[in-house]
């Protein structure tokens, strides 16, 4: 069974039909990579994925279960952690209570445990001595690592990446996606929004490239990148490879 | 007539009762203005049908005269409920429902003034909607609304005044008394505006000292 099945998702903004028909599936351990033009729709679909836009037709299941706001939603965002562009840290908390809030507020896990489990995933971020920190303190490449660890926190079954390093500044990507290829390693179910073409490439075990609200084309890195089906899939990659 | 300043030196224990007075008016109801406007103003962000009690309630308290609000209480409620409202009781309940109305527009605007990326992070962890307001969203929110706030607990003190119309003895009260003894409306007034200037002076100080204090993590 896949983690995560789309049936014919649709998304209107307004009467901007942004997203016309997506169906796919995502399965556990996979890397997904999205790809696509500015406008295309990549966005909106990952924010679909897990209710941040509430899709306008289609359905969105879980293991299974299809998303219902109201019914399952509040479970099933526990299972999908997400990374902003914009890091969304909590600026009047310090990194290990940004880290530490939800496992305890929502997972019920004590103190101790949490700040124990928060300690490890910074360790593994490599910003264990930023701890006490405010956001408002670090770089914009270390925000975006507590905010990785702080949706890792919740021992998450999937993780979101909306365009997680368009924000940085060149010189910080290269830390936030080594902590991404960490995880793609250790199997960790990813999709992921970017315009990282080395990164879908390398870490991808999926590239979808959407245009236009449609889902042109799936297929392993290795064939995408190399030998592009759709005529628009060729058009976008000899401008940004 | 020059100043006399031995008079105006007389009138201040006296008046002092009544600056003590619109201190407490005051304080009071800024406490349930604070509780009254923070649920006025989450009730107006919800979609249940409260939230038409919370904009007519504002409307209605940010629309009408305060004075005929304090009227309205004193005079107008104790007939229906077939029982006297002491000025005290009716002064605090004017005050603070007036204050909530004002609050809750100023708690609002901090509210939405949070980017919805802190409420989108929120709930993409499986916070819900109420944890999201309590831990992320309304602790942001106070901490911008200081300074709109502070402003707001000034004039609240200053309007404080329009409550000696029912015969409640705060500071404006206090002073006519002291002048229909002296005769001396000068004097005693310059006192009453020193007071008051001293009580609103120190409010922005507290408010500056908060906000210094509560910059980390903005």
């Amino acid at each position: 069974m896949p983690i995560i099945q789309v049936k014919d998702l649709h998304k209107k903004f307004k009467s901007l039909e942004v997203l016309k028909g997506i169906s796919t599936e995502i399965h556990r351990g996979e890397v997904v990579v999205v790809i696509g033009p500015s406008g295309s729709g990549k966005s909106t679909f990952l924010r679909c994925l897990n209710f941040l836009e509430t899709p306008t037709s289609g359905q969105i299941f879980f293991n299974g279960e299809e998303i219902i706001p109201n019914k399952n939603l509040n479970v099933i965002r526990q299972e999908m952690g997400m990374v902003f562009q914009r890091f969304n840290l909590f600026p009047h908390m310090k990194v290990i209570d940004n880290v530490t809030l939800a496992p305890m507020k929502v997972r019920g896990l004590a103190e101790a445990e949490a700040i124990e489990r928060a300690y490890t995933l910074l360790d593994k971020v490599g910003l264990r001595d930023k701890a006490d920190s405010y956001p408002e303190q670090l770089s914009g490449g270390q925000q975006q690592r507590v905010a990785i660890a702080r949706a890792l926190a919740m021992q998450p079954q999937v993780m979101l990446f909306d365009e997680p390093t368009s924000a940085l500044d060149p010189e910080m990507i290269g830390d936030v996606l080594d902590v991404m290829k960490e995880l793609a390693k250790e199997g960790m179910t990813m999709v992921v929004v970017t315009h990282e073409m080395g990164f879908a490439r390398e870490v991808g075990d999926r590239v979808f490239f959407l245009d236009q609200g449609l889902l042109l084309e799936e297929n392993t890195p290795a064939q995408l990148f190399t030998n592009p089906q759709h005529p628009r899939t060729k058009e976008f990659l000899s401008k940004v490879l | 007539m020059d100043f006399d300043w031995q008079v105006a030196w007389n009138s201040v224990p006296f008046l002092l009762q009544g600056a003590w007075l619109t201190i407490q008016l005051t304080t009071i109801a800024v406490f349930f203005g604070i509780i009254l406007g923070t649920i006025t103003a989450l009730l107006r962000l919800t979609k249940s049908p409260f939230k038409y009690l919370a904009i007519a309630y504002t409307d209605f308290m940010r629309g009408t005269p305060l004075l005929v609000q304090i009227f309205i209480i004193y005079y107008g409620f104790p007939p229906l409920i077939q029982r006297p409202i002491p000025a005290y009781i009716a002064a605090v309940i004017a005050l603070s429902l007036n204050s909530g109305a004002y609050v809750a527009e100023i708690i609002r605007s901090g509210i939405q003034s949070i980017e919805i990326g802190q409420t989108e992070a929120a709930l993409s962890l499986g916070l819900t909607y109420r944890q999201t307001m309590r831990h992320i969203i309304l602790p942001q929110a106070f901490k911008r609304v200081i300074p709109p706030l502070g402003n707001e607990f000034i004039a609240l003190l200053k309007d404080s005044s329009l409550v000696s119309v029912i015969a409640l003895e705060e500071l404006v009260r206090k002073a006519q008394i002291v002048i229909g003894r002296n005769f001396r409306p000068f004097e005693t007034y310059f006192v009453v505006a020193i007071m008051f200037l001293i009580m609103t002076v120190s409010i922005s100080q507290l408010v500056s000292y908060l906000e210094r204090r509560l910059k980390v993590g903005e």
